[in-house]
């Protein structure tokens, strides 16, 4: 499979501002955007928008299915059409990297409704070197599934890149300023109905 | 929180702390009292109260409290020296305590010094069989070193003890839930319910375990669960409104079985109240929602 993985800034910020909001915790969201190329060669992918969906009980299905079906339908009708393209995670400990089997399932499911879909999984480590390294790439490790099914990482003939390659200023910014607060997830909405998962004021 | 006139208040007071003006004492104390998690403001706050000696002397013995609330909400941002100084001053004060022992041993486990700390722990048990604090601190040793299987050893054997534990019952649960153990999950909150049968979040989290083990028999038990969540509520319980709704979906597409009426008043009942909460409360997402629901009960 050979594809380019570009991810917008919006996408990007909402994913990891979700992470630095409930840092005890795993989180996970969607990840929205568009496939050029219709194969599994010589496609791009763009990630431009992201829903959070939980930060407690990931691997629990009813509320997650309510979720796929309204992200999509929203979707469906902005920007000309954007489908989900892929699922993000972060685990709970700071030192864990593996691909979580949560994760690896609802890529599963994803990969049904899009064959290019991927997995990113946020990198604890790198984001907290950040202001150190001042490291223009995502702090995320990207996976996608190969023809045997299995997810692998994408290693360097499948990088996700940045399509604003000062996005991780962005964040440092909204991070020192305490942005993460205000990010709003399905759970949240769950609990508190006027909370918007779409997390339209998040940027204003 | 007991109250939204409670919330409302401690929010207030927390906005006017953050400012400068506002009562640390007051705010510190709520803080405990509701088992909030602040470690980032309660140590930057505490620690600022605790070196004005006049506050200090205003707290009377209420301070050593506040050493214990600080040196905790310090390990918890990383801020290991703050935690060390106040855990010395706890020493001084209280040589020899059982409850500034579980701090040291908190302490090791904050520095990743897994042993230092259970060897502490087993100490406090030794002194104190029935300390249940030991015991769970054991069980967080073994999650944060992403053991869970161990985490679960050990929070069966705590159990096998200390059996009205809802907080442990509840810790396993989400535990099996990680590891994808359903059944075993399920399990758990079958006792919760039984502790505690009026509690509308142990019949909700018993659905959602339910749904998602899948199959006939398992959809039609969440279904009953999610409708007891949602009577046990008031209604007020969104996502129980919703998995009823999920159930009904997909019990009604069951090809072969006799049209389930009741089941198909519940889930018109449920979408309604769901459509009458966002016109209410959500207007820019009710269109979403209708049709979402709409294309649940075809």
């Amino acid at each position: 499979m050979v594809g380019k993985y570009e991810i917008g800034a919006k996408a990007y910020l909402k994913a990891v501002l979700h992470a630095a909001k409930y840092k005890t915790c795993a989180v996970n969201g969607l990840l929205i955007g568009r496939v050029k190329g219709d194969g599994l060669d010589n496609f791009s992918l763009q990630i431009l928008e992201c829903v959070p969906l939980f930060h407690n009980h990931l691997a629990l299905l009813p509320m997650l299915e309510v979720a796929l079906l309204q992200v999509e339908e929203h979707f469906s009708t902005v920007d000309g059409g954007l489908q989900i393209v892929g699922y993000y995670h972060a685990n709970e400990r700071f030192d864990d990297f593996e691909l979580n089997a949560v994760a690896r399932k609802i890529g599963d499911h994803i990969i049904r409704y899009c064959p290019q879909a991927v997995i990113l999984m946020l990198d604890h480590k790198q984001l907290a070197a950040l202001p150190k390294s001042g490291s223009r790439k995502p702090v995320m490790q990207l996976y996608m599934r190969d023809v045997s099914r299995v997810w692998k990482q994408g290693g360097t003939t499948a990088e996700l890149v940045f399509q604003d390659t000062t996005t991780n200023n962005l964040l440092e910014a909204y991070m020192a300023d305490g942005r993460q607060r205000l990010v709003v997830d399905f759970d949240e909405h769950l609990d508190d109905i006027s909370k918007d998962w779409m997390n339209r004021a998040l940027f204003d | 929180m007991e109250s939204a006139a409670t919330r409302s208040h401690f929010e207030k007071l927390e906005s006017k702390v953050d400012e400068g003006v506002g009562n640390v004492i007051e705010w510190l104390a709520l803080v405990r009292r509701f088992k909030l998690r602040r470690s980032e403001k309660v140590t930057t706050h505490g620690c600022a109260l605790l070196r004005d000696s006049s506050l200090r002397r205003k707290l009377g013995s209420e301070v050593w409290t506040v050493y214990e609330q600080v040196a905790i909400a310090a390990m918890d941002c990383q801020c290991l020296d703050v935690s060390k100084m106040c855990i010395e001053v706890l020493i001084a004060k209280f040589p020899n305590s059982a409850r500034v022992g579980r701090l040291e041993g908190m302490l090791y486990e904050a520095k990743g010094q897994w042993q230092q700390a259970e060897t502490k722990y087993q100490t406090l048990l030794e002194l104190q069989p029935s300390d249940a604090f030991a015991y769970k601190r054991k069980v967080a040793i073994a999650k944060a070193q992403g053991n869970l299987g161990a985490a679960i050893e050990a929070l069966k054997q705590y159990l096998d003890t200390f059996m009205a534990d809802q907080e442990a019952w509840r810790e396993l649960a989400e535990i099996y839930i990680a590891l994808q153990k359903y059944s075993q999950a399920a399990f758990c909150y079958e006792e919760l319910i039984l502790m505690e049968t009026a509690n509308a979040t142990w019949h909700l989290m018993y659905a959602e375990v339910q749904y998602t083990l899948g199959g006939l028999e398992n959809l039609r038990i969440a279904r009953k669960y999610y409708a007891s969540a949602i009577k046990l509520s008031a209604g007020k319980n969104l996502r129980s409104l919703y998995g009823l709704c999920m159930c009904s979906a997909v019990l009604s597409q069951t090809k072969g079985r006799a049209k389930d009426e009741e089941g198909t008043e519940l889930q018109s009942l449920a979408s309604s109240v769901i459509m009458k909460k966002y016109k209410e409360k959500c207007p820019n997402k009710a269109r979403l929602v209708t049709s979402f629901l709409e294309k649940q009960k075809l």
